[in-house]
C-alpha cells in the first residue's frame, strides 16, 4: 500500500511517514500542493494524506483536483482548523476523512486502515478475542462460556476497543467515539467505564484483555505484555 | 425630579438669572414712574401757586385782601377739586386757607405752617399728624414793603400713592409668574438641547463587545456635543480594534500552537510504545505524553471560544428539545457521579424547546454538570431540573457541593479563573469550561447565572430563549 502526504510542516510529514512505514505502509511526502500534485498526478496511490493550508497551490483546491482525477482515491484530510464549517467543505469537495491537530498518531493510523479497508466489508458478525466473545447483532457478550450483562456504554467501549486489538486508543479517541464531541474535555469518563467493564470481563479472569497505557490510554490486547 | 442633573440646573440658572433681571426692571420701573408722577403732580401745584402769586396777590395792595380771597374762590374752588390753598403773610398770620375737600382726604387746618425761607420757589412733601401726605408747592409773591405774602397749593398724594401700590402688587404677582415660566421654558430648552445626549445614550447602552461594529449617531451640529459624539465612536472604533487583535490573537496563537504540539505528541507516543524502552523511561515519556495532551485540550478550548467569540456558534440551528437532551447527557454521565458516591436526579419530563445547535448545547449540559459533580463530596447529590416560562427555557443544575466564596461569584465565567487552585487540582480543566458555557449561552441568545455560598452548594442556571413553537403552545 503506498500513501501520498501532502505537508508543508517538514516535522509533521516526517514523524507521521516514520509512523506509517512501521505499520509497513510505502510513503512518499510532498512539501507543496504543486509538488503534490505532480506527485498524485504521476503515481498511483493507495491513499492521500492532505494538509489544508499548503503553500502554492492551496489544500481544498488540491483536493478537488485529485477527486477530480481519480474519484475512488481514499483522501484524508489532516489540519488545524477544527470549524465544523471547514470540515463541511472538504467532505463536500471530496475527503473521505478528517483529522485535526494535534491528534493522536493511533487515531491516524485506525483511520488510515479504516480508510484503506473500505469497500468490501469483512466483518463478521461475531468477534472473538481469547476467550471473550461477542456477537454484534445479538450484543451478547460472554467470557469463557459465562454469559455478562453490559450496560450500552459498556457495551459500546467494548465494541471500540475490541475493534481495534493491540492497538493504543487514547481517551479522547474512546470518548470521541463512544460517547461524542461534547464530552471532549470529560475524558475521566473513560476511566470511570472502563472501571467498570474490567471488573466484569477482566476481574475474575486471570488474563487481563483491556491494558492501560501510561500517558496514551487503553490497549485491548491478548498478547502477554512485553 | 433630579436637582443634580444638568436639565434641572440649567433651567435653575435660566430661570434665577430671569427673575434677577426682572427684578431689578421692576425697581427702577416703580421709582421712576413714582418719582415722574410726584414731579408732575408738584409742577402742576408750582404752576398754579405761581397763577395765583403773580395774577391775584401782585395786584392786593390796590384790589384788597377779600377780592384776593373771592377770586381764588371762585377761580379754583380748592374743596371740589380736592386742593389744598394757603396764603400767608409776610408776618405769619394766614390771609386764606381753603376748606376741607369734598373727598376729605386731608384736613387744611392740620397743615404746619411753613416757612420758605430765601426760596420763591419750593416744594415738599408734607406728612400730616394722621399721617396722609400731602405734596405742596409754595410760591413767594414780593407785593407788600414789609414782607412777602407765601402762597400754598397742594394736593393729596393718595392718588399716586394709589397707583404706585397698584403697580407694585402687579409687579410682585408677575415677577413670581415669569420666575415660574422661565423654569419651565428653560427645562423644555435643557431637554431639547440634552436630546441628543439621550439619543447617544440610549445607542451606547447597547452597545457590547458583540456589536462594535455599530457606532453612534453623530449630530451635525458643529459644537461640544458633536465632538463628544465623534470621540466616544473613536473610542468605540479602538475598543473594536482591540477586541478583534484579541479575537484574532487567540485564534492564531492556538492555530501556531497546534502544529508543534502534533509534532510532540506524535514523538512521545512514539517514544512511548517502543518496546526497547526501560519502563521507567516508559512512564515518564508517558507522563510528558498526558500534559502534552492536556496541553491540547486547552488549546482546543481557546480556540473553540474564539470561534464563539466570532459569532460560529450556530453552525447547526435547529429546534430541539432541552429537556430530552439533558436527561439523555445526564444517563450518559451518571456513572460518573456514582463512582464518587453522588446521586444524579434529574426532572424533565415537559419537553421544552429551544433552537440552537445541539452539539453545543450539550456541552452546556456536561460542562456544568462535570462541574457540578467535580465539587460535591462523596454523598452529596446533583439535581437537574428543564422547565419553561416567561418564553424562556430554563436549565437549573442544583448541587449539595462546597459552595463558590462570594468574592468569587463574579469571576467564576471567565477564563482560565479557578475559585481555588488547590481544590482543582487533580481536575484536568484549565478553567475554561465555564467561560466555554457562557459564550455557548451568549450565542444561542440566553444567560447563565449563579447562586451559591459557601457550605451550601451551587446553583446554576442556564437560560435560553424558547423556540416560537413553544412559545405559542405556552400562550394557549
Amino acid at each position: 500500500m503506498r500513501i501520498l502526504i501532502v505537508e508543508d510542516e517538514h516535522k509533521v510529514a516526517e514523524m507521521v511517514s516514520r509512523g506509517l512505514r512501521a505499520e509497513r505502509y510505502a510513503v512518499d511526502v510532498a512539501a507543496s500542493g504543486d509538488t503534490g500534485w505532480a506527485m498524485a498526478y504521476t503515481y498511483d496511490y493507495d491513499m492521500v494524506i492532505l494538509d489544508l493550508g499548503l503553500p502554492g497551490m492551496d489544500g481544498a483546491a488540491l483536493l478537488r483536483r485529485i477527486r477530480g482525477r481519480n474519484p475512488r482515491i481514499p483522501i484524508l484530510v489532516l489540519t488545524a482548523r477544527d470549524a465544523t464549517a471547514s470540515k463541511v467543505d472538504s467532505f463536500e469537495a471530496g475527503a473521505d476523512d478528517y483529522l485535526t491537530k494535534p491528534f493522536v498518531f493511533a487515531e491516524l493510523v485506525v483511520r488510515v486502515k479504516a480508510l484503506l479497508r473500505r469497500g468490501p466489508a469483512n466483518q463478521s458478525s461475531v468477534v472473538r478475542i481469547a476467550d471473550l466473545e461477542f456477537d454484534r447483532l445479538t450484543q451478547h457478550v460472554s467470557r469463557a462460556g459465562k454469559r455478562i450483562e453490559l450496560t450500552p456504554k459498556e457495551y459500546a467501549l467494548l465494541d471500540y476497543l475490541a475493534t481495534h486489538p493491540g492497538r493504543v486508543l487514547s481517551r479522547t479517541m474512546i470518548v470521541e467515539h463512544v460517547w461524542d464531541q461534547s464530552f471532549e474535555g470529560l475524558t475521566n469518563i473513560v476511566d470511570v467505564y472502563v472501571r467498570h467493564l474490567r471488573a466484569k470481563i477482566d476481574d475474575q479472569f486471570p488474563k487481563k484483555l483491556i491494558r492501560t497505557v501510561r500517558g496514551a490510554g487503553y490497549r485491548f490486547t491478548d498478547e502477554v505484555d512485553t | 425630579m433630579n436637582t443634580h442633573s444638568i436639565r434641572f440646573r440649567l433651567a435653575a440658572w435660566h430661570a434665577a438669572l430671569f427673575t434677577a433681571f426682572i427684578i431689578v426692571l421692576g425697581a427702577v420701573l416703580y421709582a421712576t414712574v413714582k418719582e415722574y408722577l410726584d414731579d408732575t403732580l408738584l409742577e402742576t401745584q408750582g404752576r398754579r401757586a405761581r397763577q395765583i402769586a403773580e395774577t391775584l396777590l401782585a395786584n392786593a395792595p390796590q384790589t384788597g385782601e377779600d377780592y384776593v380771597v373771592r377770586e381764588i374762590k371762585a377761580l379754583y374752588s380748592p374743596e371740589q377739586s380736592d386742593r389744598f390753598i394757603r396764603v400767608t403773610r409776610g408776618d405769619g398770620s394766614v390771609l386764606y386757607v381753603s376748606g376741607p375737600p369734598d373727598d376729605q382726604s386731608f384736613d387744611p387746618s392740620k397743615v404746619p405752617l411753613f416757612t420758605a425761607g430765601n426760596a420763591v420757589e419750593s416744594a415738599r412733601s408734607e406728612k400730616l399728624v394722621d399721617g396722609r401726605i400731602l405734596l405742596i408747592a409754595a410760591f413767594k409773591a414780593a407785593t407788600i414793603k414789609d414782607g412777602h405774602f407765601l402762597v400754598e397749593v397742594g394736593t393729596s398724594a393718595e392718588p399716586v400713592d394709589r397707583f404706585a401700590q397698584h403697580l407694585l402688587k402687579l409687579l410682585a404677582l408677575g415677577i413670581p409668574l415669569i420666575g415660574i415660566i422661565a423654569a419651565l421654558g428653560g427645562y423644555l430648552l435643557a431637554g431639547r438641547a440634552l436630546r441628543t445626549v439621550e439619543q447617544i445614550a440610549v445607542k451606547a447602552e447597547v452597545i457590547t463587545q458583540h456589536n462594535l461594529s455599530e457606532r453612534l449617531p453623530v449630530s451635525r451640529t458643529g459644537d461640544e456635543l458633536e465632538r463628544l459624539s465623534i470621540s466616544l465612536n473613536h473610542m468605540i472604533t479602538r475598543l473594536d480594534d482591540a477586541f478583534n487583535n484579541s479575537k484574532r490573537f487567540v485564534a492564531d496563537a492556538s492555530h501556531e500552537l497546534r502544529t508543534p504540539l502534533t509534532v510532540i505528541q506524535g514523538e512521545l507516543e512514539n517514544l512511548a510504545s517502543d518496546a526497547k524502552l526501560p519502563v521507567e523511561m516508559r512512564d515518564r515519556v508517558g507522563s510528558a505524553l498526558e500534559d502534552v495532551e492536556r496541553l491540547g485540550k486547552i488549546v482546543g478550548k481557546l480556540f473553540a471560544l474564539s470561534r464563539l467569540d466570532a459569532g460560529e456558534a450556530q453552525e447547526e440551528w435547529t429546534q430541539l428539545d432541552l429537556a430530552s437532551l439533558v436527561s439523555a447527557t445526564s444517563d450518559q454521565m451518571t456513572l460518573l457521579a456514582e463512582d464518587k458516591k453522588i446521586k444524579v436526579s434529574c426532572d424533565a419530563a415537559q419537553p421544552v424547546y429551544v433552537m440552537g445547535d445541539r452539539s453545543r448545547l450539550q456541552q452546556v449540559v456536561v460542562n456544568l454538570l462535570d462541574n457540578a459533580v467535580k465539587y460535591t463530596p462523596p454523598g452529596g447529590s446533583v439535581h437537574l431540573k428543564v422547565h419553561g416560562s416567561d418564553g424562556q427555557g430554563i436549565l437549573e443544575i442544583a448541587d449539595t457541593g462546597v459552595g463558590i466564596p462570594a468574592e468569587a461569584l463574579p469571576l467564576v465565567f471567565e477564563r482560565f479563573f479557578r475559585v481555588d487552585r488547590d481544590r482543582s487540582a487533580g481536575a484536568d480543566g484549565a478553567g475554561l469550561g465555564l467561560a466555554i458555557v457562557k459564550s455557548i449561552c451568549v450565542a444561542h441568545g440566553g444567560r447563565v447565572e449563579v447562586v451559591s455560598a459557601v457550605g451550601s452548594g451551587s446553583r446554576f442556571l442556564a437560560t435560553f430563549p424558547l423556540a416560537a413553537a413553544n412559545a405559542k403552545q405556552l400562550r394557549q
